[in-house]
């Protein structure tokens, strides 16, 4: 590392040697030509920008080819073993490929946790920047939400979920047993508009669980978490019955006491509902002092006097 | 007793890839040797191998591996294989798609699968080059079971789903007539419906050249004279690699498929020279002993033998003792069964030998021919009083004997009756 000389992002760059290319390209002989274009400025330049290219051209190769499209679509929450068919042996082909061609060593035990995409992402641009790794995507099936949510059946409108650093996505299928369904309306079942943004807000909700929230150690406290305002909502579509919800929303500002998200909802591609932000506040374990025996449960979200009038 | 049949054949070998260009060449004594592209160097005096065509093989990735159109494989499946791991998966599909089977029929608890092949020791070295020059931790993860013997029962049992039985054997030239010998048990005493036989070898530089050491090669360059078995100039055997697969079922699932039988496995014998390493016995003790308990097992008398597809690979000491034990079986026996050796033509397929040739005597059954022993332009006088047949026969065989003998002196004999 004598020789080594350090680029303006931080990452000791060693030279990149008319050898190291001619195997740079026998190494990537089967990705697109982009990735290798990719990995040619990458270990020229140790420019972190090529990194998505570079790993996505990778897990690409990889991907049978009548999978190969899913993979176009590009979304951080792909998952690797579920939705691309690779399994841990191609997982290992994949990361010993990534280490050859970004000269980096990674560790069975740092791989086990990696589940989608975007975990594969983020966790080669930390490594290669010798930042600390993130938590990676946690998925919770509709047990474990019910498990950790203050908010429970039949006012819960999350099914499976997937948490990470930069937010949380869940699904939610309109089953039509809904109760509020059978007034809302007469004779035409659509899902009430302030449904949905009690949707997000729960997510919001889940995500201030199981997210990394504030600093380590600190878990923030469920019965702290109230709605408090929300902004720039709007409406793109009626949602019904056995339509399934697309959930995701992204942390803007977090800060105790005060979250704020934005959140959008999508059925299959098309937009559903957005809104720009939601505010909850919450506040951490140790901050809470004794239990308030009459505390008002979480799920008073939706009783919150400004969210039944989104649907006004 | 139960029965035993054959009914389904697949072949990937050097002088055919499919039973109908295989019967024709048999029949024809067509030759699959030439003069090896890789083995035209000054350093090597080896010029001749009997290679498979329409596959192209020769380097370390799999996903440059070239093979027939007919054949889809995908890269999850080709990453563990060998070079001859694709030569078993078509003669595997050829062999099912010939049985008639569906997966339903073979990937089930009663339906197993016995392999042989030596593994790759193409892959083998590569691996283990990869493994000094970049460290351990960038091995590739298949390496190993594409590389090590057993990877043709690995892979074959994984991509098949296979739920029965399931092993590989490694008596080097003996193998594959092993394995065929223990799946006719594993049915004979119904632990099995069906088992799948599989031999296969990858005939490259790695696997054939290291035999030049031990002087077993042949060193001719005339591709259509160097794999002569009993004839009194043959210098060496000639190395081929390839695959070969069996499909054989009990009586029971036979009429339950009204399936198609090629012919009966009757049974099989075999004994060991406990002799010498490499060297076969000279006076083919232990290969005597290996046909009289195939015969004993088998209830057949040496008189009803009609043909014996001899294991002679073209190698001076070899061919002799095997001519020693069948003189020995035979002397006195007034009908004389034909005998040839077909690795005039196919070269030695080493594990893969026993069950081509097993493959061999389905066909020579089932179409009613006895394959002559090509090249023999001067027999060996130790072979005088064998009737060894020079051009191949019109006839129907209704007992045949398949020798095959291996290092260690592993000797096997196994029988065929025409239904």
């Amino acid at each position: 590392m004598a020789q080594s000389v350090t680029n303006p992002s931080g990452i000791p760059l060693k030279p990149f040697t008319p050898d190291d290319d001619a195997n740079l390209r026998e190494a990537l002989k089967r990705c697109s030509a982009a990735t290798y274009e990719a990995a040619a400025q990458f270990r020229k330049t140790g420019n972190t920008e090529h990194l998505p290219a570079i790993v996505l051209g990778i897990i690409e190769r990889y991907v049978e080819p009548d999978l190969r499209p899913k993979l176009k679509e590009a979304e951080d929450d792909l998952r690797i073993i579920e939705d691309l068919g690779i399994d841990s042996l191609t997982m290992m082909e994949i990361v010993i490929l990534v280490e050859d061609v970004l000269q980096m060593t990674i560790n069975n035990e740092e791989l086990r946790h990696l589940r989608t995409v975007g975990d594969v992402k983020t966790f080669i641009e930390c490594k290669v920047r010798g930042l600390p790794l993130p938590k990676p995507t946690k998925f919770l099936p509709i047990e474990a939400i019910v498990s950790v949510m203050p908010i429970q059946p039949p006012f819960l409108f999350l099914g499976e979920a997937s948490v990470n650093a930069h937010g949380a996505n869940a699904k939610y299928k309109i089953s039509g047993q809904e109760f509020f369904l059978q007034g809302h309306f007469k004779d035409n079942p659509v899902l009430p508009a302030s449904i949905m943004l009690e949707a997000l807000g729960q997510l919001a909700v889940l995500f201030l669980l199981e997210g990394q929230v504030g600093e380590a150690g600190k878990t923030v406290d469920h019965r702290t978490i109230f709605f408090t305002s929300c902004e720039g909502v709007r409406c793109h579509r009626v949602c019904r019955p056995g339509e399934v919800l697309n959930l995701s929303i992204k942390p803007k500002r977090l800060k105790s006491p005060l979250a704020t998200f934005e959140g959008q909802i999508r059925v299959g591609q098309e937009k559903a509902a957005i809104a720009e932000e939601i505010t909850l506040t919450f506040a951490f374990a140790e901050e809470v002092a004794e239990p308030a025996p009459q505390a008002q449960p979480a799920a008073a979200v939706a009783s919150d006097p400004a969210l039944a009038a989104v649907n006004a | 007793m139960r029965k035993v049949y054959i009914t389904g054949v697949g072949f990937i070998t050097s002088i055919g890839n499919s039973a109908v260009a295989v019967s024709e060449s048999l029949r024809e004594l067509r030759h699959g040797i030439v003069q090896f592209p890789p083995f035209q160097k000054a350093e090597v005096p080896v010029k001749v191998a009997a290679p498979i065509r329409d596959f192209q093989t020769d380097t370390t990735d799999a996903e440059d591996w070239i093979f027939p159109a007919r054949y889809n494989i995908r890269r999850e499946t080709l990453r563990g294989m060998a070079p001859h791991g694709i030569y078993a998966y078509c003669a595997m599909q050829q062999a099912v798609e010939d049985a008639k089977l569906t997966e339903a029929d073979w990937s089930n608890p009663h339906t197993g699968l016995y392999a042989a092949s030596a593994g790759s020791p193409f892959l083998l070295g590569h691996h283990l080059e990869r493994m000094r020059k970049m460290g351990v931790m960038r091995c590739a993860p298949l390496g190993v079971v594409a590389a090590i013997s057993g990877t043709v029962n690995f892979n074959l049992v994984s991509q098949f789903k296979i739920k029965g039985a399931s092993t590989g054997f490694s008596s080097a030239c003996a193998s594959s007539a092993h394995a065929l010998g223990f799946a006719y048990d594993e049915i004979k005493l119904g632990r099995q419906k069906r088992m799948f036989v599989v031999g296969a070898e990858d005939g490259n530089v790695e696997s054939i050249l290291p035999f030049a050491g031990m002087r077993a090669l042949s060193l001719q360059h005339d591709p259509s004279i160097a794999s002569r078995p009993f004839d009194v100039a043959r210098d060496g055997f000639v190395g081929t690699g390839g695959a070969a697969v069996l499909v054989l079922e009990g009586e029971e699932e036979v009429a339950r498929r009204r399936a198609k039988v090629y012919g009966e496995v009757a049974g099989w014998g075999q004994a060991s020279d406990g002799y010498n390493v490499a060297i076969s016995h000279p006076d083919g003790a232990g290969l005597r002993m290996a046909i009289e308990n195939a015969l004993n097992y088998t209830d057949v008398t040496v008189e009803s033998v009609d043909y014996v597809n001899a294991h002679a690979t073209s190698t001076p000491i070899g061919d002799l003792s095997e001519a020693r034990a069948l003189k020995s079986i035979f002397q006195n026996s007034p009908t004389r069964p034909a005998i040839s050796s077909t690795k005039a033509l196919t070269g030695h397929g080493l594990s893969l030998a026993g069950a081509m040739e097993a493959g061999f005597c389905a066909l020579a059954m089932k179409e009613g021919f006895m394959p002559g022993s090509a090249h023999i332009s001067k027999i060996d006088p130790a072979c005088e009083g064998l009737n060894i047949i020079r051009a191949t026969l019109p006839h129907q065989p209704n007992v045949i004997l398949s020798n095959s003998s291996g290092f260690g002196g592993a000797n096997v004999c196994l029988v065929f009756k025409s239904v």
